[in-house]
Order: structure tokens, then C-alpha cells, then sequence
């Protein structure tokens, strides 16, 4: 067997990504079903919740977020080791939501580097298992070791980094068009 | 829609329920409990501080003594030790947006014994912000009065710790005055900055204003990492 190192690296930080459970609201009362045994995030690797940020690479930020706790939840986000993922959960988290007022920050994404929202208000918790199979998805596509980002330098391009899947009659088993691209 | 003239004026709301005042709200309301009737609590407050009581309001059966401003500390007292209301339910403020006398302070009081209710308010001018405490003789007023001191900016002297409850301390307005825009004023709550090693953004909508932050792998490094 022959594989690259990325797709290896990818692999095994896509199946055991540790979520940091930002709870503020309702939807962390969802985000416990989705840990719980009905619908088991077990089966994706990510059962364990961590709740100290230098174990976490996973930050979900469930409930809507106050220009107070602003402040706590960028000071957790920088304690989280890279790389990292985050994923807004939930209406109030992604723009605010219903709480249109002068304390709640209009959605997350003003300080914080989202990668995938959920609607509702609280979502399923099919939904968050949805989230984060695509966070899986887009960790299987990034070049972790051939091409390292850093800072103020432009990335470069290269093939993908996922390898390709041809099924036993010669096709693609996964649509390049449907991937992650950087 | 066929007939426009018809839905420019309407002669009555398309609605099933039209809000009316109730003449007699006393006897009509099916709701009122017989214990927020408390005539007996309002004509000893009479008796006790004569002029004190400004206006005795009584609204879908309920009672809501209105006494003066430098008052209350008496009222309450002469309240929790001679009528036995033992407990403070609620105590809050309200904007009425009014030249004279535009603020409002309540109180919701509760004999437990004799299952009881009675409100207390008193108004307060813009020109004279303060209010004596009851924190002396309701402790449960504490909180209830640093959220009005937070969200109306009425002061309550005397109370043991009066800072803002529910807003950062150097917030410079407040929230809860009909003047204040509901989405606040911009750069009054400053958001934490953008990368690790970044300033406060003053901004409180740069999502919106097309200012993306940056991916985690494209932000600076820490300054031990720079060395």
C-alpha cells in the first residue's frame, strides 16, 4: 500500500477531532444529544468533548454570543493549538438571530474564523453531526504537510490532497467538483 | 386585489380582537386573584402617610400605590413590619419618555402569610436621578437595583455596591432609555481583535462591512514564536 503523507495525517486528525464545547445557550442543551448515546458522535471520532483548549481542535460555538463573552471566547480560540476548526451552531451564533439587540454580537464570524454554519434554532442534532462530517470532508482535502501555510506568503498550488478513488470499473468514486478546494 | 379603495381606509381593524379599555376592570377581569385586592393595605398606607401617597391606580384588579420619591424607604418599612409583606418578588424601572417625571421605579411586594400582592412605585425626573435604597430592609433588592442603576441610570443611594450589572463597566450608556438605539451605539462595545496579536475592533459589524478574519493558519504568530 502507498499513500502520501497528508492523506495519512488527514485521516487520522479528520477521525479524532476533540470538540471544544462552547456552550452558551439552548443549543448546547442539543449539542449534549449530539455527544450523547442516541446519536452517538462516537462513530465519527469526536466523543471526546475537551474542555480545556490545549486539548480541543474542534471549537463549536453553541448559543448566541455577548459582546462580554466575545472577549473569553477569542482568548479560548487563540489558547487552541493549531490547527484548529470552528463551526457556528445555530442561528444566533452564525448572525445573531432573533436577539437584534445592542448586547449580542451579530453573529460570530466578526471574530472568529468560521468554517461551517448551522441554521435553526436549536439544530437537529442530525445537523451537527452534518457539520461535522463536513468538517472531516474539508480536513481530507487540506495539504497538511506539502503545503504548510504561514503568514504574509501567498499559498501555493498543487494537486489535491486527497487522493483519488477510482472504483473497481475505473471511475472516479468522488466528484472532484463536490471537494473542498483551497 | 379587486376593490383598492376598500383596503386603503378601512373602518375597523381586520382583526377578531380589538383592544379596549375595560370600564369597570374590577369586577369584569376573570383573572384578578383576590389577593392582589389589597384595600385594606392601601387605606392604612393612607392613613399612615397622608400626603406621601400620590395616586392609588387600580388596573385589571390589582393595586398600585404610587408614593413620593424620598418616601419609600418609610413605606416599605411600615409595609414589611406592620402589614407583613415579608417578601420583595420584583423590583425594576420604567421609561415612560414623558417631560416631567419621565422615569419609573416598582416594586412587587408579597405577604407570604396572608397570600398578598401589592405594587409600589414612584417617579423620578431626569433633573434629580436618585432614589433612597430598600436594600435596609429588602436585601432582595440588591441586584434588582443595580440592574435599574445599569439599564436607566437611576441611583439608588445608599445601596452597598451599586455597579453595573449586566453591561461592562466602562459601558457609557444606557441600554434600557427610549433614546438608545436598539442595536446599540457603534464602538461603545468594543469586539477582541481579529488576531492574537491584533487591537480591539471598534467596529461591532466588520463581517458586514466585508472584513472577513483571517483563516487560523494565515494569522500571526504569537510573540514567543516570533522570538
Amino acid at each position: 500500500m502507498t499513500t502520501r503523507v497528508d492523506a495519512v495525517v488527514n485521516w487520522a486528525r479528520s477521525n479524532s477531532l476533540m470538540p471544544m464545547p462552547m456552550g452558551l445557550a439552548c443549543c448546547a442543551i442539543e449539542m449534549m444529544a449530539f455527544a450523547a448515546p442516541k446519536y452517538d458522535v462516537a462513530r465519527f471520532g469526536s466523543e471526546a468533548m475537551r474542555f480545556s483548549p490545549r486539548q480541543a481542535d474542534l471549537m463549536i460555538v453553541a448559543g448566541w454570543v455577548s459582546y462580554k463573552m466575545a472577549h473569553t471566547i477569542r482568548r479560548v480560540w487563540d489558547q487552541m493549538a493549531d490547527p484548529k476548526w470552528c463551526i457556528a451552531m445555530g442561528a444566533c451564533a452564525s448572525s445573531g438571530g432573533m436577539h437584534r439587540c445592542y448586547g449580542v454580537v451579530q453573529g460570530c464570524d466578526n471574530f472568529l474564523p468560521v468554517d461551517v454554519y448551522i441554521p435553526g434554532c436549536p439544530p437537529r442534532p442530525e445537523a451537527v453531526i452534518h457539520a461535522l462530517m463536513d468538517i472531516q470532508e474539508k480536513i481530507r482535502n487540506e495539504y497538511s504537510v506539502a503545503q504548510d501555510g504561514e503568514f504574509g506568503k501567498e499559498v501555493r498550488k498543487i494537486t489535491p490532497a486527497r487522493p483519488t478513488i477510482v472504483t473497481p470499473t475505473g471511475e472516479d468514486a468522488i466528484s472532484p467538483s463536490g471537494l473542498y478546494t483551497q | 386585489m379587486a376593490d383598492t379603495n376598500k383596503s386603503k381606509a378601512p373602518s375597523t381593524l381586520p382583526f377578531s380582537f380589538v383592544p379596549q379599555e375595560p370600564e369597570t376592570a374590577v369586577e369584569n377581569n376573570p383573572h384578578a386573584k383576590a389577593t392582589t385586592q389589597v384595600a385594606d393595605v392601601v387605606e392604612a398606607l393612607k392613613a399612615s402617610f397622608g400626603d406621601a401617597v400620590h395616586e392609588v391606580v387600580v388596573y385589571a384588579g390589582e393595586h398600585t400605590v404610587r408614593v413620593d420619591r424620598t418616601r419609600i424607604v418609610e413605606v416599605c418599612t411600615f409595609l414589611k413590619t406592620e402589614q407583613g409583606f415579608n417578601y420583595l418578588a420584583d423590583a425594576g424601572g420604567l421609561d415612560r419618555f414623558t417631560e416631567d417625571d419621565r422615569y419609573e421605579v416598582f416594586y412587587n411586594l408579597v405577604n407570604i402569610t396572608d397570600m398578598k400582592r401589592i405594587r409600589i412605585s414612584l417617579r423620578v425626573d431626569e433633573d434629580g436621578m436618585s432614589v433612597p435604597t430598600v436594600t435596609d430592609v429588602y436585601p432582595a433588592a440588591n441586584w434588582n437595583e443595580r440592574e435599574c442603576f445599569d439599564m436607566f441610570g437611576i441611583s439608588f443611594d445608599g445601596h452597598p455596591d451599586l455597579r453595573r450589572m449586566f453591561m461592562p463597566e466602562d459601558f457609557e450608556y444606557y441600554p434600557l432609555r427610549k433614546e438608545f438605539p436598539l442595536l446599540g451605539v457603534p464602538g461603545s462595545l468594543p469586539l477582541p481583535p481579529q488576531v492574537p496579536t491584533g487591537e480591539l475592533t471598534g467596529d461591532p459589524f466588520p463581517a458586514a462591512h466585508g472584513h472577513k478574519p483571517p483563516k487560523s493558519f494565515q494569522e500571526v504568530k504569537s510573540e514567543e514564536e516570533n522570538g
